[in-house]
């Protein structure tokens, strides 16, 4: 194909951008809820699509795409870091980078937008009213998938609602002889397309499973 | 109150779930390659979905909760198919990526997006290309320029995306053709505390085998994008 004389990165990416490849795409992200009753019994299930990554998910996995430093003979970190996750540029002496996921849930709703930063109304961790006890949190992987699995409790005497999940990340920066810095981020959010009732003393495992395999 | 049931989720990818090719995904890869003549002249523009994070990808994207919970290291492979040792943790004693500073001089940092003559069928466990072409201007050799790296994702509506790029120029005398691309990226970890580094080397993350060969002519160059976009 010949194409006209292209002047920019934005015009190249302009080439694939709305997408107009016929083959299979490339990443695919599920989200599921298992809710059960105080008996242990399954109440619910509901499976739905992810649909919306954040710009902090691209800066993320921009760290094992790119590095984490703007060149070989650069002592500054690549810009990504620096202008959307707004890590420092250079740390002077030895540092370090990692990071950690969480699920949070949200009893709203809020339109979507990739810069979002946080849940419409974030359900808080504890046993009092409104509140879900964060039980537990696991990740594991097969191939190109990543499943990060959170259980909750409801221990409060009345139903919670769930309308709303993200997937956060905090970044931890470490340097020597001095503590570490923490940034958080939301790298997904969705609504779901029906809400997920946890039921008093009852309980419930939500998952998201992503996919890069195409 | 806690049900049996809780310990036989699946970690499947539930069936109803699975997209019916009416929808979006909400995350998408391109390969596109901008292939010019002598001249400077554009020839051809090579598109394709690029679909193949590699196991190295994997294991460097993973949280510290996977490494915390199995207490489990992740094996990452280098281009000289060298096993390292991964397991980083929440420490400034741990052997974490390293991050920009002026003292330990152990760059993580993207050495390029390689090309190569040859394929292989299974990018998920490549640890090199098959066939990588060198940089030089010998005899089906490229000369390759520094990579290009973003300094910001770019944000439009719901989408949003970064672009990567790296040219090669054909300084052979002759035209070289490509056929699989990869992203390499030398992986150093820090341990702050100990003011100590250790290198996991040159790091395969990314590879695609091209849905069709490109040719670089003697004189010609060839640019190379990759575009990771959300909600494209």
């Amino acid at each position: 194909m010949v194409t006209p004389d292209l002047v920019s990165e934005e015009d190249i990416a302009k080439l694939i951008i709305p997408d107009d490849l016929p083959d299979e795409p490339t990443f695919k992200a599920y989200i599921e809820a298992k809710v059960y009753d105080k008996e242990g019994h399954l109440i619910q299930h509901h499976t739905q699509p992810m649909r919306s990554l954040t710009q902090y998910f691209l800066a993320l996995i921009s760290i094992p795409i790119l590095g984490t430093w703007s060149g070989v003979s650069s002592s500054s970190a690549q810009g990504i870091l620096v202008n959307v996750l707004g890590l420092p540029s250079n740390s002077g002496a030895y540092a370090s980078i990692t990071w950690n996921w969480s699920i949070q849930l949200g009893s709203g709703t809020q339109a979507f937008s990739p810069t979002l930063t946080s849940l419409a109304a974030p359900i808080a961790n504890g046993t009092g009213g409104g509140e879900l006890l964060y039980q537990g949190l696991s990740v594991t992987y097969a191939g190109t998938s990543i499943f990060v699995t959170l259980t909750v409790a409801n221990y409060t005497s009345a139903s919670i609602t769930v309308s709303e999940i993200g997937l956060q990340g905090t970044i931890y920066i470490y340097w020597y002889q001095s503590n570490s810095s923490s940034y958080s981020f939301l790298l997904s959010y969705d609504t779901f397309s029906t809400p997920v009732t946890v039921p008093a003393n009852g309980m419930a495992v939500f998952q998201i499973t992503l996919s890069f395999t195409g | 109150m806690l049900g049996e049931g809780i310990r036989d989720i699946s970690i499947d990818v539930p069936r109803d779930a699975y997209d019916t090719g009416k929808e979006v995904p909400t995350f998408s890869a391109y390969l596109i390659a901008v292939v010019r003549d002598s001249e400077g002249k554009i020839i051809k523009v090579h598109r394709q979905r690029s679909r193949s994070p590699t196991a190295n990808f994997i294991g460097l994207l993973l949280p510290i909760i996977y490494f915390s919970n199995t207490n489990n290291s992740y094996s990452i492979v280098n281009t000289g198919n060298s096993s390292n040792s991964y397991q980083p943790a929440l420490s400034q004693y741990a052997g974490n990526i390293s991050y920009p500073n002026t003292s330990s001089g152990s760059p993580t940092y993207l050495v390029m997006i390689q090309v190569g003559s040859g394929q292989q069928s299974n990018p998920y466990s490549a640890y090199s290309l098959a066939a990588p072409i060198a940089n030089g201007s010998g005899s089906g050799q490229l000369v390759y320029s520094q990579p290009s790296l973003p300094t910001n994702i770019i944000a439009s509506g719901n989408s949003a995306y970064f672009v990567v790029s790296q040219t090669l120029n054909n300084q052979s005398g002759g035209t070289v053709t490509i056929t699989e691309v990869g992203i390499i990226v030398n992986v150093q970890l820090s341990k702050p505390y100990f003011q100590q580094s250790s290198s996991f080397g040159q790091v395969l993350v990314w590879y695609d085998v091209l849905s069709s060969s490109i040719s670089v002519a003697n004189g010609g160059s060839v640019t190379i994008y990759y575009t990771f976009t959300v909600n494209p």
